[in-house]
């Protein structure tokens, strides 16, 4: 597989700010490619400077394996987009602002009426057609914005972060609905700062942080690139301190915390770490509750890199 | 691509309510209160009715007064008093109850009023001509009556010695100047729907106009159709508020041809300054409020308040009424009316014409643009 992206050394500065700091990113064809970051760490820039909206200071932008210029019309017409703003026209029903997009990309009307039906049906907004969008909720409208970017049945499409303010159930619908999209052959670049939703669906995850790159990589790569491999947790009512010490002292165990009566140990790698802790409690006749071990997350590889969460 | 734009510009036009408002209704409404406020003051017979007078024949001497007064107060179009012959003591009853204007007396056509008024001074100003040919009348008998006769034939006839001839089969009624500057600020609203379309076409100004901004198409095709569906709108609406002025009677002459290209020509400057406006750095409140503020002081010099302001820059500051696009638009109308030649008619579209291309040029410089330094 090729690459549908190619981003080198891409800098952009507004005055003295530094917005991308030689970034560098490849998208192979056919993935799903994650761009995890806070706010502000410069995922929508990059967007926009492969989409040729933005100028940039310095770097080289590839998109389909051809130099990506404003009048790279050749290119922008296998490229979809869902913005982070819902941009649709208020005066025109769902039915018209997904045919208005689509006719910017498709010239034949009865191919277009197919593919405006199509993407009508795949957001689930069937029912509402001749709806103008203030009559739809926040999770219908996002639908509708997702419309508008992809019923021309683009090979690459951007979804800038899908999913902000929309209600649990549009929000699975949008992440189905991007999976689907992928297995019909389109390649996806997807941006958040929901860490949860890049796990569940993307391929490959790019962390960027104050417009660098932070880690790039599958998610198990990415996992491996950090020392925890699992954090076991119990709720214990008290816990002597000579017992906490003794817990520091299992095997693999490289940090230990307990505060308003939850235990957590993070392990470095081993194996039967969880029998271990629950023998030491029984042994030892202290009370426990729930006891659960969990897996590193996106978050504790960017906290591990970073020192600071995602979500700060 | 562009009759794709085209049609649902036109659609977002035509259900985009403020701007409706704006466009349509309210040069509408202004005219039509504008109408009402002063639409009699434009019918020149109902300004002047007949005086109601008394006639006091105390000495039925001078009989030729006596008939003159009962000649002036015949009924029909060219009556000017409402001659009633009363005593002296009815009338002054009359007089002081307001239901008469004055008092004439036969015996020395003098004139009894109770304060100065326009009434009194036409009955005066009557008394004084009949005097004055009375004068002449006698002082020429005296010498020849043959002459006197002649003369006295010569007053009968009331021939003019001029002939009117207007230069142009236009109203020149000055009232129509308000009715003109609804014209002028109905063609410069056209830019606040030009404001509101030009934005959507621009990544740092909306979302919308990030989408669009990365659509496989060239910007200047958009910005064209955008243009071209404002413009028939526009146009239409023009058509529309000169059609519903015609139905109150109003008279713009047989220069059909010329107001309609005013029309055009007005809409044009009017997209092309919002056009312009779209393109500055700023918010689309902050545009439209920029915007509105021109469009209205624009109005305001072009006469859409008050009458003698345009005249006023006239004197003072020509160059003004040169360059801003209502004062252009309404001395249009005023030039097809009173003029008998197009000079200053075309000088004025010229103006116009080329104040648009120049703003439409510098327009879609700035906005054909698709790279942004900040979106």
């Amino acid at each position: 597989m090729g690459n549908t992206i190619e981003v080198k050394n891409l800098v952009k500065r507004y005055k003295d700010f530094v917005a991308l700091d030689h970034f560098s990113m490849e998208v192979k064809e056919g993935e799903i490619f994650g761009l995890l970051g806070p706010n502000g760490s410069g995922k929508t820039t990059t967007i926009n400077c492969i989409l040729s909206l933005l100028e940039f200071d310095k770097g080289e932008i590839k998109v389909f394996g051809r130099e990506m210029k404003p009048s790279s019309y050749d290119i922008k017409k296998d490229i979809g987009v869902v913005m982070q703003n819902v941009a649709v026209f208020d005066e025109m029903t769902v039915y018209e602002n997904v045919d208005y997009f689509c006719g910017l990309y498709v010239k034949d009307k009865t191919i277009r009426k197919n593919y405006v039906e199509e993407a009508i049906e795949f957001v689930g907004l069937s029912d509402y057609k001749k709806f103008l969008p203030k009559k739809l909720s926040g999770g219908l409208l996002r639908r509708l914005n997702i419309a508008c970017g992809i019923a021309h049945k683009p090979k690459l499409i951007f979804f800038d972060e899908p999913t902000v303010a929309v209600d649990p159930q549009s929000r699975n619908k949008i992440l189905e609905g991007i999976v689907k999209l992928n297995e019909e052959g389109a390649t996806i670049v997807y941006t958040s700062h929901y860490m949860e939703e890049v796990e569940q669906i993307c391929t490959r995850i790019l962390i960027m942080d104050n417009g660098r790159q932070v880690a790039l990589g599958t998610k198990s790569e990415l996992k491996k690139m950090i020392k925890k491999t699992e954090t076991i947790s119990a709720e214990l009512p008290e816990l002597k301190s000579s017992d906490l010490e003794n817990l520091k002292k299992l095997p693999h165990v490289y940090e230990t915390s307990y505060t308003d009566g939850e235990l957590k140990l993070m392990y470095s790698g081993g194996n039967h770490n969880l029998v271990r802790v629950m023998e030491y409690l029984k042994d030892h006749n202290i009370m426990f509750g729930r006891v659960y071990t969990e897996s590193p997350t996106l978050n504790d590889i960017f906290l591990e890199i970073t020192g600071k969460t995602l979500r700060d | 691509m562009f009759w794709h734009n085209f049609k649902y510009s036109v659609k977002c036009i035509l259900r985009e309510k403020t701007t409706l408002f704006w466009t349509l209704i309210f040069p509408l409404a202004l005219f039509t209160f504008e109408y009402l406020s002063f639409g009699n003051l434009m019918e020149s017979d109902e300004i002047f009715s007949k005086i109601p007078v008394a006639v006091v024949r105390e000495d039925e001497s001078d009989t030729a007064l006596y008939e003159t007064l009962m000649a002036l107060s015949e009924q029909g179009d060219n009556q000017v008093l409402d001659a009633e012959v009363m005593d002296e003591e009815e009338a002054l009853e009359s007089l002081k109850n307001e239901d008469i204007s004055g008092i004439i007396y036969t015996a020395d056509a003098s004139l009894t009023v109770l304060e100065s008024d326009v009434y009194s001074s036409i009955i005066k100003s009557i008394l004084d001509q009949y005097l004055q040919i009375r004068g002449i009348y006698k002082s020429v008998a005296e010498k020849d009556v043959m002459m006197a006769a002649e003369i006295v034939s010569g007053l009968m006839t009331d021939e003019l010695y001029y002939t009117e001839v207007s230069t142009s089969d236009g109203c020149q009624n000055e009232y129509y100047n308000f009715f003109y500057a609804v014209f002028a600020m109905s063609c410069l609203f056209s830019s606040l729907a030009a404001i509101e379309r030009f934005s959507r076409l621009q990544a740092n100004a909306s979302a919308l106009g990030m989408r669009r901004s990365i659509s496989p198409n060239t910007k200047l095709v958009s910005v064209i159709s955008e243009y071209m569906a404002i413009l028939m709108i526009q146009f239409l609406i023009e058509l529309i508020t000169l059609g519903y002025m015609m139905l109150f009677g109003i008279d713009f002459g047989n220069q059909y041809p010329a107001i309609i290209l005013t029309l055009f020509i007005g809409c044009n400057i009017g997209i092309s300054i919002g056009m312009l406006i779209s393109a500055l750095k700023c918010g689309e409140g902050t545009k439209t409020g920029i915007t509105c503020g021109i469009n209205m002081l624009c109005s305001v010099m072009a006469d859409l308040c008050a009458n003698g302001i345009k005249y006023f820059i006239e004197c003072h500051a020509p160059i003004i009424n040169r360059i801003n696009p209502a004062a252009l638009i309404t001395d249009c109308f005023y030039a097809l009316n009173v003029y008998d030649t197009y000079d200053r008619f075309f000088r004025n579209i010229i103006t116009m014409g080329i104040m648009s291309v120049v703003l439409v040029a510098i327009g879609i410089l700035i906005l054909r643009r698709n790279k942004y330094a900040s979106v």
